[in-house]
């Protein structure tokens, strides 16, 4: 997705500087312009325009990330952000209270299995994200105060996934993280 | 002051007063601009590996003050060279712009204590509940000058809007000023684009300040009252993402608002208002005020309706701009007898950094893209392009459109040519080293990267280089500007 959307966003650059390179040479040579033309022209812009939006609104909205109530997860596991760290547990989640002794930086998961992570905080917002192990922003959501956010995540591959905080939290937001490994 | 053209035209002493606070505001922002740019530069160099006597907190202490002060400066700079422009049609107070300028000046002054002294480090949208968990980083007090240069700061800028608007209101009825009696066939009054975009912009102004006072208000409930009253954080974030949204895009509309004005000075062609351009103008009114909710995909807990009203909005508030503003840009442009100076080549660079950006914009206000480019290097990379290589470029070209006729001093070609050719190749470099990075999935806003996303690092490498040669070209432009303002003041 990240390469598609940066080859859309590359496509259309090239054409917006063309069509300015265009219209600036233009003025080399003054002419007279026909604004019926160019009222044409501007309808069809607006259809084509209107066209590739549409197509963009179909093709992606069934994309949405936010996990349908009717399906059931084969794993839950309970993601809480703290400054600065996340605690990745099964059954119950850390408090304030019992955070040093409920803590648990590392989750394992079955290779193929579909993860639903709540997530929430015990203080500001962070962002959950998870990373494959060669490094690729695969899914994300928030933490907020007082939510629990789900996630479901299908991991189709072995290996380390890093949970790193994707929400400004404070001084070490950089250093928040925590592991999934699959397994 | 000195020799005043019809540039501003507006009657004898009033005219003098305006140039001055004019004058007062652009030369602060020629003096700030340099010195946030730096605060940009010091983060990716530190980000680049190059200056870890830095600690993080001193980092996210600037970073906080460098993107407070970027949207605010450009936001005041967009107020005051619309108010001069507005002159040549209704008679804005220049007290109250003087008023505004000294609450922005004490906000300044606040902002700069809590984040240099202080080390505050909460981002330029201070999420909640944030500036009050600052695990031990930064004192009380510091929180308290933020809200309290919020506070004063949006007082003033409520006070300079509204005047704006009752400027306006003096002369044109709100219906009038807002076009729709083009919808209906009439055509007079004539009302000129910028009372039009003025005035959807200055309404967008006092509805984020609406929000940010909402938010004020509750933050104080919550921290002063003492009933145990927690706020809701979605509530909350929903409000400062409404209420950031708001003022970035109305910076961006002061400046289309200038392209209107002023490009027709360069190439003779008059840019008069039509039903299109109400037509545009009211629907990007609408739309403004729900397209924030693009800020919030990753809030699951949001309902799924608004996530969806957000990417369609987000979609839909681009048909105007691209299909009535960009569009009529290139129309006016074309096969005219354009004179090229610096002005006119900043504003249609400008135009062209709007909609370079707002593909980007749009791009990542899709939901499907957000899940892989929210929070990464991708979202500074398409507000730096609708902001420094479009906004930022329409104000400065504008405002040197104003001090160069107004003192008279002929503009050098080969420093034009220097200034545009930097700018462009340093601002174009320094963006696409973020386009970049965002792709990888490179978070935004760490001082230091981990193993995981290292590349990280080398993009903010190669940027150093085109941002040494953007601030070469902003120098030279700062100097060329510089010295019309102060002759200007000097006679």
């Amino acid at each position: 997705m990240p390469l598609t959307a940066f080859g859309v966003f590359l496509a259309s650059t090239t054409i917006i500087l063309i069509v300015f390179a265009i219209v600036a040479r233009s003025t080399n040579v003054p002419r007279d312009i026909s604004y019926a033309g160019a009222n044409r022209l501007r309808l069809l812009f607006f259809a084509s325009l209107g066209v590739i939006l549409l197509i963009f609104l179909v093709l992606t909205l069934p994309d949405l990330p936010y996990p349908v109530e009717a399906s059931t997860p084969e794993r839950v596991v309970l993601a809480t952000g703290k400054q600065y760290a996340w605690s990745l547990n099964e059954g119950t989640a850390p408090t304030v209270a019992n955070w040093d002794d409920a803590f648990n930086q590392k989750v394992q998961v079955s290779t193929g299995a579909v993860v639903e992570f709540r997530v929430t905080t015990l203080d500001v917002n962070h962002g959950f994200s998870l990373y494959t192990p060669d490094g690729h922003l695969m899914a994300q959501t928030q933490a907020m105060p007082g939510y629990v956010n789900r996630l479901r995540v299908k991991f189709d591959k072995p290996g380390n996934y890093t949970v790193l905080c994707l929400e400004f939290c404070g001084m070490a937001h950089h250093g928040m993280r925590g592991l999934v490994e699959v397994r | 002051m000195a020799s005043l053209t019809t540039t501003v035209a507006a009657p004898g002493v009033y005219r003098a007063r305006l140039v001055r606070v004019t004058l007062i505001w652009v030369l602060t922002a020629l003096v700030l601009f340099p010195v946030l740019a730096i605060l940009g530069l010091l983060m990716r160099t530190e980000q680049g590996g190059y200056l870890q006597a830095m600690s993080p907190e001193f980092f996210y202490a600037i970073m906080t003050l460098h993107g407070l002060g970027m949207v605010g400066l450009w936001f005041v700079a967009g107020m005051a060279v619309i108010s001069v422009l507005l002159a040549t049609y209704v008679k804005p107070t220049t007290t109250v712009s003087w008023i505004a300028y000294g609450a922005t000046l004490t906000g300044v002054v606040l902002l700069l204590a809590a984040t240099l002294v202080g080390r505050l480090g909460v981002g330029w949208y201070f999420l909640y509940p944030l500036p009050f968990h600052s695990g031990g980083t930064w004192p009380g007090w510091a929180t308290a000058s933020l809200f309290a240069a919020l506070a004063i700061m949006g007082v003033g800028w409520t006070l300079w809007a509204g005047d704006l608007l009752f400027a306006i209101a003096r002369r044109y009825r709100l219906s009038h000023a807002l076009g729709w009696h083009y919808l209906g066939g009439s055509t007079t009054p004539e009302v000129p684009p910028i009372i039009i975009i003025s005035t959807v912009s200055l309404i967008g102004v006092l509805a984020g300040l609406v929000a940010a006072v909402v938010i004020l208000v509750l933050v104080a409930l919550e921290q002063l009252g003492g009933s145990g009253f927690t706020n809701d954080a979605l509530l909350i974030k929903n409000l400062t993402f409404y209420f950031g949204h708001m003022v970035v895009n109305v910076t961006m509309y002061l400046g289309v608002a200038m392209v209107y004005e002023v490009i027709p000075a360069y190439n003779g062609r008059p840019w008069k208002t039509n039903t299109l351009v109400v037509f545009s103008w009211n629907l990007v009114l609408l739309l403004v005020m729900v397209a924030y909710l693009h800020h919030l995909y990753m809030d699951f807990a949001q309902p799924r309706w608004l996530q969806v009203t957000g990417q369609l909005s987000s979609y839909l508030i681009s048909v105007p701009a691209a299909v009535v503003t960009i569009f009529s840009t290139l129309v006016l442009i074309y096969g005219s007898t354009m004179r090229w100076r610096l002005p006119s080549v900043m504003l249609f660079l400008g135009v062209m950094g709007w909609a370079i950006g707002g593909v980007a914009a749009v791009i990542d206000s899709t939901v499907a893209v957000n899940t892989h480019f929210h929070n990464t290097l991708w979202v500074p990379a398409h507000f730096h392009t609708y902001f420094v290589m479009g906004v930022v470029l329409m104000i400065l070209g504008t405002v040197f459109h104003l001090v160069t006729e107004l003192s008279n001093v002929p503009e050098s070609l080969a420093l034009t040519k220097t200034i545009i050719g930097t700018v462009g190749v340093g601002g174009y470099g320094f963006l696409l080293m973020f386009y970049l990075a965002g792709v990888a999935g490179v978070p935004r806003r760490y001082a230091v990267y981990p193993a995981e996303v290292a590349v990280g690092t080398i993009y903010a490498k190669i940027s150093l280089i085109f941002i040494a040669v953007l601030l070469i070209g902003a120098l030279v432009y700062i100097w060329e500007t510089g010295r019309r303002c102060l002759k200007l003041f000097s006679s």
